[in-house]
């Protein structure tokens, strides 16, 4: 093997040591930094069915974003994502008209979550309810 | 390859940078009897760039308040992924600061770098070892633990035994009569902004003079091991005929950093609990004293003679005149002589500071 070789091969591998290296510092780095999803995924959302005031909304944070129940013409509670799925902003509960305003960019949603008017692409996300002895469980 | 050589060129054209290349790396001459002491400085250089980025990291989930700051660690320590390593790096790096400036310290004095005309440069370092002392301190507040919170008490009180303005200066410091919420809003601005500020920038002096006044020559393997500086006029302190720093030195640098990483990371995974004691794991409780409350290893010299002296002034008093004695080195000792063996006062003085240090320090852990 010529000096040449053999001084190319020696810092090829001092390159792939380094590279090993460089990798193992960044890999605890980049760990370390990522939002972890801990426990969050599984999560569920529970509080008394009284917090729902009448013809009122709830807001409740769930699995990391914000969520909305109420009680729909029927009288069965329904819960949304109150994440407006145009530009993400929360939406509002508007008490006098029954229904949902984004008060970014003035979209609007029925008290089904469907659109009704302004931007929003779709309607707001389902989340599945439960109630049971009083106590509301949302996921 | 071709590719890197075309950026290369087309930032040559634009700054010249083959002559900024040749000044500092390939033709930046060291002396030819240069040994690994040199590379102290780069091991720091790097300790402290370790200590910036995971300082940083820790940031991220560090909060800087009284009732919050310990769960904080606690969190980063035990649910945070890779946590534990960031802390434990951050930790352990403070102490390997401390090590390794005291042997680059050790290093420049027994070949005799300080003298002149690198005066300045001295006085330099020692600022530098000076602030590396308070950021040790003001870090060590910030885990708000039962250790953090009476270790800033012990050494707070200390400097109230100056004359007059003592206990003004300690109030200033704590933000208050006793160490607390205001304590830790002061020592967390200084050991994340103003300190490792101060520090940057007199490396940033350290190195100019270095590269300004020409590095040393060691006096191991010369007939004349005398200072030849001649005091009538500025002359760069050339080596003609010695090792280009690029890559012969760099190469240095990198094996002796390479060596103290790997007794770093010995450190970090086998034995990370030698700076932890048990206290260092309960909350701050600013009603509670635990017993035998032990500052860090690197001042327990300072906590032995302030024990030793039942006037608090005059054993703070002492330990100024010793770092006096120490910051003015370059000014007291005059002789030309260089070579360690061949100054025998300098020895003894040497050696008897470095025992004494030593012996208060184990005397210090023990009491």
């Amino acid at each position: 093997m010529d000096q040449s070789t053999r001084r190319k091969f020696l810092a090829t591998c001092l390159g792939a040591i380094a590279a090993a290296g460089g990798g193992a510092t960044l890999y605890p780095v980049y760990k370390y930094l990522a939002p972890g999803k801990g426990d969050e995924g599984l999560a569920k959302a529970t509080f008394p069915e009284s917090e729902v005031p009448a013809g009122g909304a709830k807001f409740f944070s769930f699995r990391g974003e914000a969520g909305v129940v109420i009680r729909n013409k029927s009288g069965k509670l329904v819960a949304f994502s109150a994440v407006c799925t145009h530009l993400g902003c929360i939406v509002q509960w508007e008490k006098e008209k029954q229904d949902f305003l984004c008060p970014c960019h003035a979209g609007r949603y029925s008290m089904d979550g469907v659109v009704i008017a302004g931007p929003p692409p779709r309607p707001l996300p389902k989340l599945a309810v439960n109630v049971a002895n009083g106590i509301i469980t949302i996921g | 390859m071709i590719f890197v050589k075309r950026i290369y060129e087309w930032i040559e054209v634009r700054l010249g940078v083959k002559e900024l290349v040749e000044k500092n790396l390939t033709g930046y001459l060291l002396p030819r009897n240069i040994n690994f002491w040199y590379s102290m400085g780069s091991i720091i250089l790097f300790i402290f760039a370790v200590q910036v980025v995971t300082g940083m990291l820790l940031l991220v989930y560090y909060v800087p308040d009284a009732d919050k700051a310990y769960s904080s660690v606690t969190a980063i320590m035990n649910r945070v992924p890779f946590g534990w390593l960031i802390r434990t790096c951050h930790a352990i790096g403070s102490s390997m600061m401390v090590l390794f400036l005291l042997l680059h310290m050790l290093s420049v004095m027994f070949m005799g770098s300080y003298k002149r005309p690198r005066e300045l440069n001295w006085l330099s370092g020692f600022i530098l070892f000076s602030l590396v002392q308070v950021i040790c301190l003001t870090g060590y507040l910030l885990p708000w633990s039962q250790l953090s919170f009476w270790a800033t008490t012990v050494a707070t009180n200390s400097i109230g035994a100056i004359p007059l303005v003592g206990q003004f200066i300690v109030e200033f410091l704590r933000g208050g009569k006793l160490v607390g919420p205001p304590t830790l809003g002061r020592f967390f601005t200084l050991h994340v902004a103003v300190i490792p500020v101060l520090i940057a920038s007199v490396v940033g002096v350290h190195l100019f003079l270095l590269e300004r006044i020409g590095v040393s020559k060691p006096p191991f393997g010369l007939d004349n091991t005398k200072n030849r500086w001649q005091g009538d006029a500025f002359r760069y302190d050339e080596h003609t005929g010695g090792i280009p720093f690029f890559p012969n030195y760099i190469l240095q640098d990198m094996t002796s950093i390479a060596i103290y990483f790997s007794l770093f990371a010995a450190v970090v995974f086998f034995c990370p609990g030698i700076f932890f004691p048990d206290d260092a794991f309960i909350q701050a409780n600013p009603f509670q004293t635990p017993a035998h409350i032990k500052p860090e290893w690197y001042f327990l010299a300072n906590y032995q003679t302030l024990k030793l002296f039942p006037n608090e002034f005059i054993g703070l008093s002492i330990q100024g005149a010793a770092m006096t004695f120490l910051a003015l080195l370059p000014f007291i000792d005059w002789g030309n002589e260089k070579h360690p063996l061949k100054r025998p006062l300098f020895m003894v003085c040497a050696i008897g500071g470095i025992l004494l240090y030593i012996g208060l320090s184990i005397w210090g852990h023990y009491s």
